[in-house]
């Protein structure tokens, strides 16, 4: 544990010390997304912004410049959907264990949280607010000492869209850089949405213990928000006379929140959710998305921003050989990756989501999936950066190498989702990160330690 | 009030045939198309059945003194019925568990008799005799091959004694045709949990790895249980100070000798191919109870001659793929691999059902004979009763079933039905509703 102090100090001291030097990397390709990609030029960085980009750039005398022969330079990736940099997320939850019993470390409890919203007793219905953590935030969770930001960032991820881990509504995302001193270096913006997953709570938990009662709960709470925002409207028209409405830490929570997340991962749950989603009144993304490849024109149609989980599913390790896989699953393994490049093709926004993707190797893995499934390269740089600040509203400031744009960036030797590309640096916030060989290369497999079973997916749907 | 009235009439009549020399085992049913199911149907002919066994068949039989006539115009007889898998008698209402006498708990529990715990009042009895059958193998264990409660986790391997049962008689001793037909046994299997029920039960699922391990102890488990079963019996014919009774292992004296079968509900091929080799190994007898799948396992069951007894043919494929048919055709696919087979339901309140689980395959491939042969000739035959049960035999027990026509057809009805050469009552709680209904 010691030690791990030590190095994170040495890490955060080599952080501060780098900040006041402007930064140039010069004569490389530069791929800025919102516009042409400049085969030859430069990138200055100052301030933890961009200050100029271009062919021809300005280089101040005294900038550490970087010969960027040989490389290409990315805005800094963005995980579309994420736990990154939430303290004790790194376990998945689980699908259904029952309230109580030992499962997943709880997200620490921010200041506000009253310790009996962390252990609710059995509910019985709506009214006791099952599994509502809609007023956490991961902007006051978030931590730089999670230690899958490092592999995050070794697979060119400079950001996230972190949201808290636990309950059916999951909290307040922030977008976060994935590196900083402190806690709060890291927040871009807050909050960024709300994140729903339809789970139970396991059999003897309560309500609501049915994909139906989630459905109906998170319904009924939109329907509290509505008249809940109402009461305060007449109440701020016409304070004196007017009896104060409650103050509702639940629904202030969804009442902040600009938008609301919502998972569909089977063609199925893609039909109830776009269904669904008009009803709550609030503008939404769709998660998950496996099985799209089905539904692409309805997606098109509903005209919603989506998120892809790059946790492409597969044959389950340690499977009986009795048990063969039916025909839609083999489908779904073979076809889910080639979902990007359907979107893309039908200009459905989309952005990537890292799902417990968690090391630098597989996130590249992942990410080089969808593009030999049909995405074009171009549009999968697009799908990590810039499409996902504009679903968040966040494009003036993330997601593309231009003026003004905070220093994110991504260099590599060789084009990203090349097999032998290498991630040579990593800027964030302007601040450099030189990612080890070892954490490109992913932790060291132990004997075993991949044999075991799938754990159960998150939620229910 | 009337219908009693003339139902006393009717049993005043009926009194003086008593007393007057008329055994009420004894009966010459006439006019009637003879299916004996071992032998070509004899049409509009005799059936004599003296002290409960048949006597004669034929075209021209005389009346007997002794044995009154039913004349049969117009029907057909058959041998009664046979449901080679239930649990009736045992479970009355399943989820009350007072009325519920199965599933002992632990690994090994061959003492147990499922006849002593037959319930000869059970509701479930004239209810599965309204469909034609007239025996039933009664199990210890409930739950076919798969999920059933004898098939969870480290659960019981072998669940007790299944008894043959007369689907009539005032006690269980007068039920009992053979108390100790099978030993009933539950594979050990590799059962993956699927995710989502996984996640259900709050639990994770178990990796093959693992899962693999403890089915191979298992197997071993029940070798070692044998084993120490053979050298017990040596033991206790040795005798001597030493040698201490132990029921568990009196009560599989029967199946190391080859006397008595075990009775192995193995689902999946694999199960299947281990029982076999178990069986092999172990030099015992078994009975495939439950298939799910026929997989390479035709030529291997034909080969050691173990016989099969299917369980419903109305319920969905082993794997999401299969075709739709797949559990209506594969009675079939074991009749055309040359195994013998009969039929089961492997429940208490369905058991009625079993000639349309058969009439399901025949519609699906099985020929009509064997359709027909599985629930009468060959479970007997499977059960070690050939000799007794299932057809229409001279010497053999008068199960006998009067119908208006073929007794795989739903729309069929039952008129008569004979045990032992005794009349039985085809009021069942069903007839009593439905009696009930009709004067609303």
């Amino acid at each position: 544990m010691k030690h791990v102090y030590v190095l994170a100090v040495a890490a955060l001291s080599a952080y501060a010390a780098d900040l006041p030097t402007p930064i140039a990397i010069r004569d490389a390709r530069v791929v800025t997304v919102s516009g042409a990609e400049i085969p030859k030029g430069a990138v200055l960085l100052r301030g933890g912004l961009i200050q100029d980009v271009g062919p021809n750039v300005s280089i101040p005398a005294g900038a550490w410049v970087i010969d960027g022969t040989g490389l290409t330079v990315y805005p800094g990736f963005i995980d579309a959907l994420s736990t990154w940099g939430i303290p004790g997320a790194a376990e998945p939850a689980g699908g259904g264990r029952p309230a109580g019993a030992p499962g997943p470390a709880p997200v620490t409890p921010s200041p506000q949280t009253p310790p009996a919203q962390a252990q609710a007793p059995r509910s019985h219905g709506p009214e006791d607010r099952p599994q509502t953590y809609s007023f956490e935030r991961a902007a006051d969770l978030v931590s730089p000492t999670d230690r899958r930001l490092e592999a995050a960032r070794a697979a060119g991820f400079t950001t996230a869209a972190t949201f808290p881990n636990r309950g059916i509504f999951e909290g307040l995302g922030a977008m976060v850089n994935l590196a900083g001193e402190r806690s709060r270096d890291m927040v871009i913006a807050e909050p960024i949405g709300q994140q729903i997953v339809f789970r139970t709570g396991g059999f003897f938990s309560g309500f609501p213990n049915s994909l139906m009662g989630n459905i109906a709960y998170v319904r009924q709470l939109y329907l509290d928000l509505d008249h809940y925002k109402q009461a305060h409207q007449i109440y701020d028209a016409h304070v004196s006379g007017t009896r104060r409405p409650e103050y509702d830490h639940d629904l202030e929570g969804l009442a902040r929140s600009p938008r609301v997340l919502l998972p569909a991962m089977e063609a199925q749950q893609i039909d109830r959710i776009l269904s669904f989603g008009p009803e709550l009144k609030t503008p939404f993304i769709v998660y998950g998305l496996h099985e799209a490849y089905r539904r692409i024109d309805e997606l098109k149609r509903a005209n919603v921003p989506v998120l892809v989980s790059l946790k492409w599913p597969e044959k389950p390790k340690d499977q009986d050989p009795a048990d063969v896989p039916n025909y839609r699953e083999l489908e779904m393994w073979d076809r889910a990756p080639g979902v990007p490049g359907l979107l893309a093709k039908a200009q459905v926004k989309f952005g990537f989501y890292s799902d417990r993707v968690d090391t630098a190797p597989d996130l590249k893995k992942a990410l080089k999936k969808a593009v030999d499934g049909g995405l074009s390269r171009a549009d999968a740089i697009r799908a990590l950066t810039l499409s996902v600040a504009e679903m968040y509203g966040l494009s003036d400031r993330l997601g593309s190498i231009d003026k003004g744009k905070i220093a994110n960036l991504v260099v590599m030797k060789g084009d990203a989702f090349d097999d032998k590309t290498t991630v040579e640096y990593v800027f964030i916030d302007g601040v450099q990160f030189k990612p080890s060989k070892e954490t490109q290369k992913g932790p060291e497999k132990k004997e075993g330690a991949t044999t075991g079973p799938q754990k159960p997916e998150r939620g229910i749907n | 009030m009337w219908p009693g009235i003339f139902r006393l009439i009717v049993a005043a009549c009926l009194l003086p045939m008593g007393l007057f020399g008329a055994a009420e085992n004894s009966v010459l049913i006439t006019n009637v198309t003879i299916h004996p199911v071992t032998a070509p149907e004899i049409q509009n002919g005799s059936v004599l059945v003296i002290d409960g066994k048949i006597a004669e068949l034929g075209t021209s039989i005389a009346a007997r003194e002794g044995a009154r006539t039913v004349d049969g115009r117009g029907l057909h007889l058959y041998p009664g019925l046979i449901n080679a898998a239930t649990n009736v008698g045992l479970s009355e209402i399943s989820s009350l568990r007072d009325t519920v006498d199965l599933d002992e708990i632990g690994p090994f529990n061959p003492e147990l008799r499922a006849q002593i715990a037959y319930n000869p009042s059970s509701e479930h009895i004239a209810v599965t005799r309204a469909s034609g059958i007239t025996a039933v193998i009664s199990l210890p264990g409930s739950g076919a091959s798969g999920f059933g409660l004898a098939s969870q986790g480290p659960g019981t391997i072998i669940t007790g004694q299944g008894a043959l049962m007369h689907l009539e008689g005032w006690t269980w001793e007068e039920a009992a045709v053979k108390p100790s037909a099978v030993v009933d046994m539950m594979f050990p299997q590799i059962q993956t949990v699927p995710r989502q029920i996984a996640s259900f039960l709050g639990t994770e699922p178990r990796g093959y790895t693992e899962l693999e391990k403890e089915y191979k102890q298992r197997l071993e488990q029940l070798s070692d249980f044998v084993e120490r079963a053979r050298r017990y019996e040596k033991a206790k014919a040795a005798g001597g100070p030493e040698f201490r009774a132990d029921a568990k292992l009196e009560a599989m004296i029967p199946v190391i000798d080859g006397k008595t079968p075990l009775f192995v509900r193995a689902g999946k091929e694999r199960a299947i191919k281990d029982a076999v080799a178990f069986a092999d190994k172990q030099k015992v007898k078994i009975i495939i109870a439950d298939p799910r799948e026929i997989g390479s396992t035709g030529p291997l069951l034909k080969s050691h001659n173990i016989p099969v007894v299917l369980g419903k043919t109305f319920q969905l494929p082993l794997r999401d793929d299969d075709p739709y048919d797949a559990p209506y055709t594969l009675p079939n696919d074991f009749f055309k691999a040359g195994v013998k087979i009969c039929f089961g339901t492997f429940d208490v309140e369905f058991a009625r059902n079993v000639p349309f689980e058969a009439a399901q395959a025949a519609a699906f491939g099985l020929p009509r004979d064997e359709a027909l042969k599985g629930l009468t000739i060959n479970s007997a035959q499977i059960l070690g009763v050939g000799d007794q049960l299932g057809s229409i035999e001279r010497g053999k027990v008068a199960d006998l079933i009067l119908t208006d026509g073929d007794p795989l057809e739903a729309k069929t009805n039952i008129k008569q039905m004979f045990i032992a050469g005794r009349e039985v009552s085809l009021e069942s709680r069903h007839t009593r509703e439905w009696e009930k209904w009709e004067k609303r």
